[in-house]
């Protein structure tokens, strides 16, 4: 139990990092990116590759923070006079070339067989139990840097530009803020969060493959930062724990159920989750922790 | 309606307390074995899955009103994979970790049994797969030698097909291929074979999965004019293929897998389209007792005939072949015990038996060979079975085994 506990809980750590992604740039930007889990598989794949020949997991993970910020950037670019639901669209398409691409470039990811073997940093020489352990408590750390990092960029100067960009583009740019760096930037830096996500989960599970980085795993992350609050971090963070906590009680929830069967619980708990997407929109659609909006300086008159 | 922040959260957090609450309450029973089904019961494998979740617990229930195996019973604990690596993990964990199961059977598509197999490596417990994946042979993914795989490699289905295309006389092969582990393992398995015997393949494309229609790979591959075409594919995928292939009207033979060569592909079709398809798979034994008990057993719960679901039948040898492990290791032995007498069971030397029942039995007066309903279940050094194959015919809407091929 106590493993398995364990387990959740790296897992929901590694959601976590993907919803504070989500959260910068769809809750800060105002920018939806649908292509979420093709910058988890970037950086997944990137860490996998650059550790597999050798170098040292620290270079992965910096490799994978790297390598999906600058295809976040080539996102940006491509996609500059998208807004709104057009962008969502291009940024789906887009998870799902990387996805392909990772499907079919087999000479750099080794196709459908998926790359296996990636190292787990440690776990020969502490044993498999401890690592799991120091693994949470790492990927812990990671995510409560990142939420504290931030919290202090949503209240920074640059936080309040960006919202300014999410509440209207054009008055930004005429209020003198530069709208496309600002843009690029964010968009780079949630990248980057994503791809790190992605690594940390490469090196927990030891093997990836393109299966891994279906579309779902987008819908999971937008549930919960629906769920947390969208713009602000303790919200996305919650909702992350929540949402794993969400699918993995179903599997228990569905088993007490009278009368239903393994295989109905099955599809009973892909109902469950729509409905929960549902019923929290429609019970409180600014999520669990809604975001604050900071009342403007007082100036004297 | 209107909840406070406090409403919800609270809510929330009694949803997922509760979940766990009633497990500590609910205590297990000490001298049962306990067994993982993990299962595709949603997802692309969703028409197979539930009838393996079945076959596994009706097959268990046989092993336990035959007294159990090595003096204990069988308990099943069902999870599903969705299909997708990711939910597989979780749910081979949660079987690991919280149910306590010695074994997992039945996980199907090669990327959810590459990423369960770590954690039953780890648990040091067997895992029973019907994946086509090469990679699953061999270290990392089986360096304990805990994996077995019920289903022939995609590789020997490749040969297999080269040999019954070079008997039929074929000079031009193509090949398509669903683009997964197993797909493509079918056609390079065939390219591979082919090429070694000095022929050529004149065309190959490797589709996406889930398209409504297939109609440019299928003209790509036409424009070679190919005289068969060698395909890695599913029902679903198939049934498009060909009818838009039998719209065309071009004079093409075609070599397809009995996954989905199949019964179901001739009623969805029709059998003026499939004529003269050759259907190809590794003989499973249908004039067996093994099978016509795993076939009653899927009538029972499914309504339909068993041979439309070749992983069902996989999934009910899991069963007996474990429990037949698991009553030669004796009573008590841990998960490299049973390991160990898995080859013992199955392979060739001893008493051929088609159930647990005659197996149990058996068991006494010396060694046995079980034989299945899905193969004949020998297992080599890897863990893969290795059958012999069998060349099919499609006449008038009839499915026919006209000969086998031996590797």
């Amino acid at each position: 139990m106590l493993s398995y506990l364990l387990f959740t809980l790296t897992i929901g750590g590694i959601y976590a990092l993907l919803a504070l992604s989500l959260n910068l740039i769809w809750g800060g930007v105002g920018m939806v990116n649908l292509g979420l889990a093709g910058f988890f598989a970037v950086g997944a794949y990137a860490t996998a590759i650059v550790t597999g020949a050798g170098a040292p997991v620290i270079v992965g993970l910096g490799s994978a923070l790297l390598a999906s910020a600058i295809v976040g950037l080539l996102v940006t670019y491509g996609t500059l006079r998208l807004r709104g639901d057009y962008l969502a669209i291009v940024t789906l398409g887009l998870a799902e070339v990387i996805r392909l691409i990772a499907l079919n470039e087999r000479w750099l990811t080794n196709g459908a067989d998926g790359m296996s073997g990636i190292v787990a940093p440690l776990r020969s020489t502490v044993g498999s139990q401890a690592f799991n352990l120091g693994y949470l408590v790492f990927v812990s750390a990671v995510v409560i840097l990142m939420w504290l990092l931030l919290r202090r960029l949503d209240h920074s100067p640059f936080g309040r530009a960006m919202k300014a960009v999410r509440e209207d583009q054009e008055l930004a740019g005429f209020a003198g803020k530069p709208v496309l760096r600002l843009k690029l930037q964010a968009f780079a830096l949630s990248a980057a969060v994503a791809g790190l996500a992605g690594a940390l989960y490469g090196h927990f599970q030891s093997y990836i493959s393109p299966d891994h980085f279906q579309p779902l795993i987008t819908i999971y992350i937008f549930l919960a930062v629906s769920a947390g609050g969208v713009g602000r971090p303790a919200g996305a963070v919650i909702g992350a724990y929540a949402v794993v906590a969400f699918l993995e009680g179903t599997r228990f929830v569905a088993e007490l159920l009278p009368g239903v069967d393994p295989l109905q619980a099955a599809a009973l708990r892909e109902m469950l989750v729509g409905a929960a997407l549902l019923l929290i929109l429609h019970l409180r659609p600014q999520g669990l922790l809604p975001e604050r909006i900071q009342p403007a300086r007082k100036t004297r008159p | 309606m209107k909840l406070t922040r406090r409403q919800t959260l609270a809510s929330l957090g009694l949803a997922a307390g509760a979940g766990l609450l009633p497990r500590l309450a609910l205590s297990q029973d000490a001298g049962a074995f306990r067994i993982g089904a993990l299962n595709p019961v949603t997802g692309a494998g969703g028409p197979y899955g539930t009838g393996m979740q079945k076959m596994i617990l009706a097959a268990a229930e046989a092993v336990n009103a035959a007294g159990g195996a090595g003096g204990r019973m069988l308990e099943i604990f069902a999870e599903d994979t969705q299909t997708q690596p990711q939910a597989a993990v979780l749910a081979a964990k949660k079987l690991i970790d919280v149910n306590k199961v010695q074994a997992i059977l039945g996980t199907w598509s090669s990327g959810v049994s590459l990423a369960v197999i770590p954690l039953t490596n780890e648990a040091g417990i067997p895992l029973f797969h019907c994946s086509g994946a090469p990679a699953l042979s061999v270290p990392p993914a089986n360096e304990k030698k805990l994996g077995y795989r019920f289903q022939a490699t995609n590789d020997r289905f490749g040969r297999a097909f080269a040999e019954i295309a070079k008997k039929e006389g074929f000079k031009r092969p193509a090949t398509m291929a669903f683009n997964n582990a197993s797909g493509i393992g079918n056609t390079e398995g065939f390219t591979r074979a082919w090429t070694a015997m000095g022929g050529e393949v004149v065309a190959s494309v490797v589709y996406e999965p889930a398209q409504p229609s297939y109609r440019a790979e299928l003209q790509k591959i036409l424009d070679a004019k190919p005289d068969v075409i060698v395909t890695g594919s599913y029902l679903a995928d198939t049934t498009i293929i060909l009818r838009e292939w039998y719209q065309t009207g071009e004079e093409t033979k075609w070599i397809i897998p009995a996954w989905a060569a199949n019964p179901e592909l001739v009623k969805a079709l029709g059998p003026a389209v499939v004529e003269g398809i050759i259907s190809v798979d590794s003989i499973s034994n249908e004039g067996s007792p093994a099978f016509a008990a795993y076939d009653a057993a899927y009538q029972k719960a499914i309504g339909k005939s068993g041979l439309g679901n070749v992983y069902a039948a996989m999934a009910w040898d899991m069963v007996t072949v474990l429990a037949l492990a698991m009553e030669a290791a004796g009573p008590g032995a841990d998960a490299s015990a049973i390991n160990a007498k898995m080859r013992d069971v199955a392979n060739p030397d001893g008493t051929k038996v088609s159930s647990f029942a005659e197996g149990k039995a058996a068991l006494k007066n010396g060694k046995i060979n079980y034989e299945g309903a899905s193969s004949i279940l020998d297992f080599d050094e890897f863990g893969d079975v290795t059958p012999d194959f069998a060349a099919s015919f499609i006449r008038n809407g009839e499915i026919k085994r006209e000969y086998q091929v031996k590797l």
